[in-house]
């Protein structure tokens, strides 16, 4: 192993992601245009949502890691032209996930056997019937945050067995006077956001 | 996303990890770069969630997911909320996390308590409904009965002012009336004024140049009228004791003079008794007339004649005509 391969190694790992760099990464991911963050946020979300489909134990740290790298990509070089921004965020998200697979298979034993802990971990009947109570109320609550148009939307979009659900959708999609794929786009985003209302109100009922 | 063999069942097929690894790998580069992707992606994703849940997988799908899906934690608290979202969607549809709505309205706040209003609820709605509607013909029925009472209420006040104006017409015919009437008044005093005077201007013409005996005296009158040609009655008068003066009073046949005498003569003894002072005629009409007045104790009961003698413009007399009377007791 030469000198220049084990100086670089060593400036990754004492390299962290300052203020600045931060956001130089905000604006490359916005592409000229001000989002606010948002353009930030969609792609962390995706790349937590893509470690989570490869398993992986701790999606969000990976997701936090390859923006890091794009980062710290952008400090180095000062611009990256040769993919697009979510392009090369799905490259530097592959070797991630690949460095991933190769330190876990190091320790591949006892990561699924942590996995499958997690995945058998049985609760008692209380603690279901605790857990569900404390969501529904949550979920009340945020349903209740919701606008009217909006609550109504997503609760005849998703309640009802299969044959009625798809008839409430098209008439739903049809008294909106949309598509019925705008509307399931439409629910969806209405979903996430009740989603991550109930995940923060039950953490804070903790 | 163009390529129609990213349908739903191929989504699926990924998202349970039995999609073989280029596809595989295709999907995941689609699941940053693509928008649409990431849209489908994530209805099926919840739609495949909400089949779990519900109970419509079945088979090796079922399999799959339990192994494979249910593997991640963070997709076991998708799973949870998908639950808990039926859950509290079969609740709603059956109005029982609805009730009761005054604890509702406190945990959830006043405005948040309006919500019940727009529950698909169909009585209550037609109930609603039915109160508006009532409230809306109430509300015009009391329109048309206002408009109805105002336009009287114009006709009344109008009726009103044509009265005012009729009173004030017939106050002012009144006041011309009593006006006219104080006129009247005022005219008919003027009348007895003047009558009054006329009637002691006619006493003292009656007295003529004679003075007036002592006291009060009765006042005969005796009116003569022209002779006729041949016999005729003599007009008498009866003297009364207590009677001072006669009031004489001679027709004319004409006044061809501007002014006469008058002699009292007594006949028997062919002897003026009296003369009176020249006479303007007095013309009333046709009628002409001398009027004069003499002492009525001149007179005894026998006859007597009236000479009438004019005056002409040149001086001289001239006899009209002898008046014949007779005095009788």
């Amino acid at each position: 192993m030469n000198e220049p391969y084990v100086r670089k190694v060593e400036q990754k790992k004492n390299w962290t992601l300052t203020t600045r760099a931060f956001n130089r990464l905000l604006n490359w991911l916005d592409e000229g245009a001000n989002s606010e963050g948002q353009k930030y946020l969609e792609m962390r979300r995706r790349l937590i949502a893509y470690f989570d489909r490869k398993n992986c134990s701790a999606p969000d740290e990976l997701a936090d890691e390859t923006l890091s790298r794009v980062a710290r990509r952008i400090e180095e070089e000062d611009f990256i032209e040769s993919e697009t921004t979510a392009r090369y965020c799905y490259i530097l998200a592959r070797f991630v996930f690949m460095e991933y697979l190769r330190e876990t298979q190091k320790g591949t034993v006892a990561l699924d056997e942590i996995r499958r802990q997690m995945h058998g971990k049985d609760s008692t009947a209380a603690e279901v019937d605790d857990d569900k109570e404390k969501m529904l109320n949550c979920l009340e609550r945020c349903t209740n945050s919701l606008e009217t148009a909006n609550r109504e939307l997503i609760t005849k979009y998703y309640i009802g067995k299969k044959g009625v659900k798809i008839e409430n959708r098209r008439s739903l999609a049809a008294s909106l006077g949309i598509t019925i794929n705008a509307l399931s786009i439409r629910a969806c985003r209405i979903r996430d956001k009740l989603e991550a209302c109930v995940r923060q109100c039950a953490n804070e009922a903790k | 996303m163009s390529n129609p063999m990213n349908n739903n069942q191929t989504i699926t097929e990924y998202l349970l990890g039995v999609l073989p690894e280029p596809e595989s790998e295709r999907f995941d580069e689609l699941s940053f770069t693509d928008d649409e992707f990431v849209d489908s992606l994530h209805a099926v994703e919840k739609d495949l969630v909400d089949a779990f849940v519900q109970g419509e997988l079945t088979g090796a799908d079922l399999e799959r997911f339990k192994a494979h899906y249910l593997a991640s934690p963070l997709r076991r608290e998708k799973v949870e909320f998908a639950k808990a979202l039926q859950t509290f969607g079969e609740q709603e549809l059956a109005g029982l996390r609805a009730k009761p709505a005054r604890t509702a309205a406190t945990r959830r706040g006043w405005f948040a308590a309006l919500d019940t209003f727009f529950a698909p609820r169909p009585a209550f709605q037609w109930g609603l409904a039915a109160s508006v509607l009532v409230l809306l013909i109430g509300g015009g029925w009391l329109v048309v009965d206002n408009l109805r009472l105002r336009q009287q209420m114009s006709q009344t006040a109008a009726r009103r002012d044509v009265l005012v104006q009729r009173e004030q017409e017939l106050q002012k015919e009144l006041e011309g009336q009593r006006m006219a009437n104080s006129q009247a008044e005022q005219e008919l005093a003027r009348v007895r004024d003047e009558r009054e005077r006329l009637e002691q201007e006619l006493k003292r013409a009656q007295q003529g140049g004679t003075k007036p005996s002592s006291g009060e005296g009765r006042i005969v009158s005796l009116i003569l009228v022209p002779p006729l040609r041949g016999a005729g009655q003599v007009p008498s008068i009866a003297i009364r004791p207590g009677t001072n003066q006669v009031a004489a009073q001679l027709q004319l046949e004409a006044a061809d003079y501007s002014a006469y005498r008058l002699a009292l003569i007594d006949p028997a003894k062919n002897q003026t008794l009296w003369r009176s002072g020249n006479l303007k005629p007095r013309i009333k009409g046709d009628r002409k007339a001398l009027a004069v007045n003499f002492s009525a104790g001149l007179l005894k009961p026998q006859n007597y004649t009236l000479r009438v003698t004019g005056i002409p413009p040149g001086g001289g007399s001239e006899i009209v005509g002898d008046y014949p009377f007779k005095v009788v007791k």
